[in-house]
């Protein structure tokens, strides 16, 4: 722990530099295997392609169709998705002071999750009314909606004579949470087996939609959140010290709050419109890194967002390969190889102390 | 000057502060000594402005507390409070650091006012260490040093240092560094509050003194005034005995021992 402690400022940037080193491997490698397998070689010169390079070189037809319109927008939207809930995790423990704290907490997954159910049962008839471009993505724009509907929720109720009470918050978050989770279950009781299983498979994650189309909406809103989330690392460390500490020392604690809160229900929200309730890679990854290496958010916030995307972008590889042609829902790639990570890693930091 | 005008204090109908006038004059070390529940810590909140829902004024060098911003405040005074609720594993000079947050200086200025600040408080050598497995009194030590890194650049205009009773936690020796130094670093157009609950430490290093006692002021003054047999006797009701000291050439209290036996316990039964 002392040692770890003794890598100072100058130690960041390679730690970045290595996280994104293996975020290129692993893209490379991403999107190369499936059910089309694209040689590495070849993977590199279609993805120098499409930034202008190379082009005189021959390829494959096939491969350049596999790769630009099933694989490469999957993981971009795979690194997007990782990274917003890699940094929205990192900065809501930071700005609880409280290393437990994940998205979900500030009702953003359960809102989505709630919506999400009471759209597949009692509105796919009125749904088919819709527009055609409203009815293809109906399931993200209910989402995103309610997850937005329960944090404003959340948010509004802890706030107490002009100040957002963190303690209250929580408590409400978990209160939402039971909420949404009843009328999640309320939702299943009246539904058929089929919307069940729609619902099911929602709610453990998929990757699989992504099309271009739909980065072209989801992108920029999560370019946004992510990098605006970094901008807070500073403040984040002053926060650490208690709210009190930090209005001491200059920081316009209320301003941070509101923002750093609706920065990441920004990311979560639209992260779960577009692949389902991805669970675990908030609470990990800031964590991962914490104890790896350090606990000042100016290295946490950037390395969760790096992190996020790569423990993403492994987990997907794994889904699509592991049991091909099916694939495993994310959900429960993320978790089956985070937990027990995670565990290992907690017990070793455990007995370094002990020691 | 840091004054506190008319300041009073609600909780529900009960007055928390009542009626308190106060001020901090730069260069000078005041001493605000009480009973439990007497209102110190409430009255330091509000001058820190922290706690708003007050009445009366606060005025800050000339200006409303309430016309800053919480950053331009932050240059001016620096507040240690009596807990900290750092829970990530930072080195004692990232949290020192953290001081440094508001001000725009150049790192080399950051750089040098850390040093010093270490070096006054004596926590080079921890510097690197985590500050969640320091104890209670080195804890402390680092929450100074960072409190003066907040205001340790000369400026034109005095600053101010808000203590939560800095040495709660420490032992005789340790309590004793810590005043001189907060003493010693008046001098740098600073003035000093403290919430003090060891009444012989606000006599050896206090220039002024404010007694509290139910939210009100039962006596303020130069330190040697306010501190008399009855004014201790009737703010801590506990009956004490003053002699004087030779060797620091001051009064020293000494509370009559209570040696009775426990009191009868009367329940009906």
């Amino acid at each position: 722990m002392e040692l770890i402690l003794r890598i100072r400022d100058y130690k960041y940037p390679l730690i970045i530099t290595g996280l994104a080193i293996l975020i290129v491997i692993t893209t490379l490698i991403s999107l190369s295997v499936g059910a089309v397998g694209i040689p590495l070689k070849e993977a590199t010169i279609i993805l120098l392609k499409n930034i202008g390079l190379f082009s005189h070189f021959p390829v494959d037809e096939v491969y350049e169709v596999v790769m630009n319109t099933i694989r490469l927008p999957r993981v971009i939207m795979t690194l997007l998705i990782g990274a917003a809930l890699g940094i929205s995790g990192a900065s809501l423990q930071g700005l609880f002071r409280n290393p437990l704290v994940e998205p979900g907490l500030i009702g953003v997954s359960g809102g989505s999750a709630a919506a999400v159910v009471i759209a597949i049962v009692f509105g796919s008839s009125m749904a088919t009314t819709l527009p055609v471009w409203i009815y293809n993505s109906f399931i993200s724009i209910v989402a995103f909606g309610g997850g937005c509907l329960a944090t404003f929720f959340v948010l509004r109720l802890s706030i107490e004579g002009g100040r957002t009470n963190i303690a209250v918050l929580i408590l409400i978050g978990v209160a939402v949470n039971a909420l949404t989770g009843a009328l999640i279950g309320l939702a299943i009781f009246y539904a058929d087996e089929n919307q069940i299983s729609t619902f099911m498979f929602w709610t453990l994650g998929d990757l699989g939609g992504a099309t271009w189309d739909k980065l072209r909406m989801a992108a920029p809103l999560l370019l946004v959140s992510t990098v605006g989330l970094m901008f807070f690392s500073n403040t984040l460390n002053v926060l650490a010290l208690g709210e009190a500490d930090a209005y001491h020392l200059g920081v316009n604690t209320e301003q941070v709050k509101r923002l750093v809160i609706f920065l990441a229900a920004l990311a979560v929200g639209v992260s779960v419109s577009l692949a389902g309730i991805i669970g675990f890679i908030g609470l990990i990854v800031p964590h991962l890194i914490r104890t790896v290496f350090h606990a000042d958010n100016s290295l946490v916030l950037p390395a969760s967002a790096f992190g996020g995307a790569l423990l993403l972008l492994i987990s997907d590889i794994i889904s699509r390969t592991i049991v091909s042609p099916a694939e495993l829902p994310i959900g429960v790639v993320t978790a089956l190889i985070g937990a027990p990570f995670f565990i290992m890693l907690l017990y070793k930091a455990k007995q370094k102390r002990e020691l | 000057m840091y004054e506190a005008i008319d300041i009073s204090l609600k909780a529900g109908e009960r007055f928390i502060v009542k009626n308190v006038n106060l001020a901090i004059t730069p260069g000078t070390f005041l001493a605000v000594v009480g009973p439990n529940g007497a209102g110190k810590s409430s009255l330091l909140k509000v001058l820190s402005h922290e706690q708003q829902r007050y009445s009366g004024s606060v005025q800050v060098n000339g200006m409303a507390i309430r016309s800053y911003t919480p950053k331009s405040l932050s240059l001016i005074r620096a507040v240690m409070p009596q807990h900290s609720y750092l829970q990530f594993a930072f080195s004692v000079e990232q949290v020192i650091r953290l001081a440094r947050q508001a001000h725009r200086s150049a790192k080399a200025v950051n750089d040098l006012i850390v040093e010093e600040v270490l070096e006054v408080t004596g926590m080079q050598k921890f510097r690197d260490r985590n500050y969640l497995t320091l104890s209670g009194g080195e804890q402390q030590r680092v929450q100074l040093a960072r409190v003066l890194a907040q205001v340790w650049e000369e400026t034109v205009y005095p600053r101010y240092i808000l203590l939560d009773e800095p040495t709660s936690n420490m032992d005789i020796a340790q309590q004793q560094f810590m005043f001189n130094l907060v003493k010693n670093i008046c001098p740098r157009n600073i003035g000093v509050m403290a919430i003090v609950h060891d009444v012989n430490l606000a006599i050896q290093y206090a220039d002024n003194i404010c007694m509290m006692r139910n939210g009100e002021v039962i006596d303020s003054g130069k330190s040697f005034d306010v501190f008399t047999k009855t004014n201790i006797e009737k703010t801590f009701c506990c009956k004490v005995n003053i002699y004087h000291d030779p060797c620091n050439n001051c009064p020293f209290v000494i509370p009559e021992a209570e040696i009775s036996s426990m009191p009868k316990i009367a329940i009906n039964k």
